[in-house]
């Protein structure tokens, strides 16, 4: 059964004529990996928003498989901590507000953030992480739930190629530790062919093409260099270019 | 022939006593600290019956109201005469303004009073001051800070009087400053049961409303001063016998207070204007103006001793 | 360590206290050589002195003011909070009522005093209540805003575990206006020593009454005293609040560091 089945989705906002998209139908296999990929403006983050439940549809269904329900988190593009609160604290918050918060938690917190990393600031404030680790502790949040599905909206859009990297390598290794499927945004065609299995690119109609990523043998930062994964690369960017000059055409048109 | 010299000088003599009598008298200015009411009553009477005309004075009466800084307004030269109360021109004496001359001090027995509800049952002042309740008063005037040192200490509660018997009225655990020839009187035709204690009768008795001119006037032009001094003793011995006529004139210029108002409080401030031991309406002594400076210094109000021959002067 | 540390707060207040120094040196100037009255003046040595004279008087009206400004400001934080949250949790409440607290911020005092005193009685209960009427409102709309102006993107993060109304209030909105709640407080303190001196005027007491007193005397320099001494109470008021929130709130940001 899928995880997710979405069928004729439709958004538009008021005040605008045009709809968001219209018509959007797919659906996302079991322990499939999806990236939303397309230029700035074409609904991803909404989309993304929808299938959280943080938007309603102006019609269609996002259907999510009942097993999953409740194991869904979301990353925002902000790490969003609260600044009063510390690291360990911010980690927290989830069980807290579902009033799971005991002692065996606590250990559970302590033990994630250990993995990521960040065991040495567990006391530490927001204000006194540089903007990967506040990222790395947002990201221990939305797995201090125990989900199946993460919804991640360009959460390395901030941080610089570096750190970018490395928390790309992050989520590969805790989708493989903790058993996870990703949902995630990007603009940056690299970092979706990385990462994800499927890419489904997005423009400003909501159209999408699908494309099922030619499966890697191994993914690690090295790939990249390979011609393979190049060759990959270059063909999205050719598509990605396709789109982004129909676009450009179809507003050059609307505001004659 | 002899017709027309005597018809001549008649004539001339007719003219020049018209021409005296036609002659500008310098018009003066005297400066209530109140509004006119019956404790200036003699003053108003000197008007009303011609006595500063009499005297060859031009006298006009200014009224005052809260505040109005009668003894600033004569040092300034503003006014020419002014009423005050006695501990005024000592304390200004004591702060340098040796030019204040008391003339004539209308009453021999202060009006300062506490007014009290009678179902208290307080038998005099110290009692008021010992008591649980709420004292309304002036803080700061000099007879507050006498009694506060003759009974110290004080166990009631002091509170700032704004005025009227609004509080006093409605709350019997309160009591408040008056004059004896005012709020007493409205409170006993508002239906109120009282009792009045005269600070004068716990040793502080300066006078009151007492008229003063500069001394600099005294010494340059003494006959107008001595005028001024028997036209208004005559006013008040004429207000004293009766006062009808003055109160119908004060009562026009003063219409918040009643013509029924006027004429009892006239009543009741005949003994402290003319006591038992009065000899001339208005007479002023060494002793007295001495213990009041005495006890000034003594409260530490003034700082330095003030004679009590600098300060008045007894026609 | 230390030191540096004091030299850097000397450097901090000294300009304050040399621009004190001399505007009390140009005073001291102006009365002495007779430019303006003495008794419109006095010189800043004769209030000096005047206050060193009467110094049991103006220490015991002092406190005495000073506790009738802490119990109406203490009044005004409890409830100016609580309305608050009640305001900002009932909307309703808010679109009713908090349009005639600003009664609270407009009204003079000087005229409902009298008022005041039937109800309450002379002395402390009236200036008691005098303190807080005028510092109500500066507490109350400062945490109303604080709490309005919730990040809002928290308040989505929020959203996601579908909190109850009273967590969202405990753990998010209450913690957010925690700035603003200060600054209310401060605006406050400085009105409550003007109330409650206002209410003292009318009710007896404190400050007040000695001020009163000494204009009745017409000494100037007691008068400049009594002022004086209720802008001490005002700075050693926000001194205090400046501190017990650092202790309170320097273990946690709570107050935005820019």
């Amino acid at each position: 059964m899928p995880s997710i089945e979405v069928q004729q989705l439709e958004k538009s906002f008021s005040g605008t004529v045009q709809a968001l998209f219209s018509g959007l139908s797919f659906s996302v296999d079991d322990h499939e990996c999806l990236c939303l990929l397309g230029p700035s403006g074409c609904g991803k983050t909404t989309l993304l928003r929808l299938l959280m439940g943080l938007e309603k549809p102006s019609s269609g269904t996002v259907q999510m498989n009942p097993a999953l329900s409740g194991k869904m988190s979301y990353v925002f593009q902000e790490p969003r901590l609260i600044p009063w609160r510390t690291c360990l604290e911010n980690v927290l918050l989830p069980l807290e507000l579902t009033s799971q918060n005991n002692p065996a938690a606590r250990s559970r917190a302590i033990e994630l953030l250990e993995k990521i990393g960040l065991n040495d600031r567990l006391e530490h404030f927001p204000d006194q992480l540089s903007g990967g680790m506040q990222m790395r502790v947002a990201l221990a949040r939305a797995l201090i739930t125990q989900p199946k599905i993460v919804l991640l909206d360009e959460p390395f859009a901030a941080l610089d190629e570096r750190t970018r990297f490395r928390m790309q390598d992050l989520l590969l290794e805790l989708k493989a530790r903790l058993d996870l499927q990703y949902i995630f945004v990007t603009h940056s065609i690299a970092e979706a062919v990385y990462i994800s299995d499927r890419i489904l690119l997005l423009d400003n109609t909501g159209m999408a093409k699908d494309i099922r990523s030619i499966k890697f043998s191994g993914r690690d930062q090295s790939l990249k260099l390979t011609p393979e994964f190049n060759a990959v690369v270059k063909e999205y960017s050719g598509l990605f270019s396709e789109m982004e000059d129909a676009i450009k055409v179809s507003d050059a048109a609307q505001s004659q | 022939m002899h017709k027309f010299v005597i018809l001549f000088f008649s004539i001339a003599w007719s003219v020049q006593l018209i021409a005296q009598q036609a002659e500008p008298v310098e018009p003066l200015v005297l400066a209530l600290n109140w509004k006119p009411e019956p404790q200036f009553g003699g003053f108003y009477a000197a008007q009303v019956q011609d006595y500063y005309h009499e005297h060859n004075l031009d006298v006009k009466i200014i009224e005052g109201g809260s505040g109005t800084p009668t003894i600033q307004m004569l040092a300034a030269g503003k006014v020419d005469y002014a009423i005050v109360s006695a501990d005024e021109v000592v304390i200004a004496h004591g702060r340098g303004a040796t030019n204040i001359l008391a003339l004539f001090a209308t009453f021999q027995t202060n009006p300062q009073a506490i007014m009290t509800h009678a179902e208290r049952g307080f038998q005099s002042i110290d009692e008021v001051l010992d008591s649980s309740g709420v004292l309304l008063w002036q803080s700061g005037l000099p007879y507050t800070e006498y009694l506060k040192k003759k009974y110290a200490p004080i166990k009631v509660f002091t509170a700032p009087y704004l005025g009227g018997i609004g509080s006093f009225q409605n709350d019997a655990s309160i009591s408040q400053q008056c004059f004896i020839t005012s709020e007493p009187l409205t409170a006993e035709a508002a239906g109120l049961k009282i009792k009045t204690f005269l600070v004068a009768d716990s040793g502080y008795n300066p006078y009151t409303a007492v008229l003063v001119t500069s001394r600099e006037r005294w010494e340059k032009r003494p006959a107008e001063v001595k005028g001024m001094v028997a036209a208004v003793r005559s006013g008040w011995i004429n207000y004293l016998n009766s006062p009808e006529d003055t109160n119908s004139a004060m009562q026009a210029l003063n219409k918040a207070m009643s013509v029924k108002t006027f004429s009892q409080s006239a009543q009741a401030q005949q003994a402290l204007i003319k006591t038992g031991t009065t000899r001339r309406v208005g007479e002023m002594t060494t002793v007295r103006w001495q213990t009041l400076a005495d006890q000034l210094l003594d409260l530490k109000i003034i700082r330095q001793q003030v004679s009590a021959d600098n300060v008045f002067i007894d026609l | 360590m230390m030191v540096s540390a004091m030299r850097i707060w000397i450097a901090d207040k000294l300009p304050a206290w040399i621009f004190l120094l001399g505007l009390l040196s140009i005073w001291q100037w102006v009365v002495v050589q007779k430019w303006v009255a003495a008794y419109l003046l006095p010189s800043p040595l004769q209030i000096f002195h005047t206050t060193q004279e009467m110094w049991p008087d103006i220490l015991a009206a002092t406190l005495s003011t000073a506790q009738s400004i802490l119990w109406g400001l203490g009044l005004s934080l409890l409830i100016g909070v609580t309305s608050a949250l009640l305001f900002f949790s009932i909307p309703i409440a808010r679109r009713a009522i908090l349009p005639f607290c600003i009664f609270f911020q407009t009204v003079p005092i000087i005229a409902i005093a009298p008022l005041l005193v039937i109800w309450f009685g002379y002395g402390q209960p009236t200036v008691n209540a005098s303190a807080f009427i005028v510092s109500l409102f500066p507490i109350l709309a400062n945490t109303l805003t604080g709490l309005q102006e919730t990040d809002p993107q928290l308040k989505e993060l929020f959203r996601l575990y579908k909190p109850s109304r009273l967590q969202l209030i405990f753990k998010l909105q209450i913690p957010s206006a925690i700035p603003y709640i200060i600054t209310g407080i401060k605006i406050s303190a400085g009105l409550a020593v003007v109330g409650a001196i206002v209410g003292e005027f009318i009710a007896g007491g404190g400050l007040g009454s000695l001020i009163d007193a000494a204009r009745t005397q017409q000494r100037v320099d007691l008068v400049f005293s009594g002022v004086f001494m209720s802008s001490a109470l005002a700075l050693s008021l926000i001194y205090t609040i400046n501190l017990v929130s650092r202790l309170l709130f320097s273990r946690r940001p709570y107050l935005r560091k820019q």
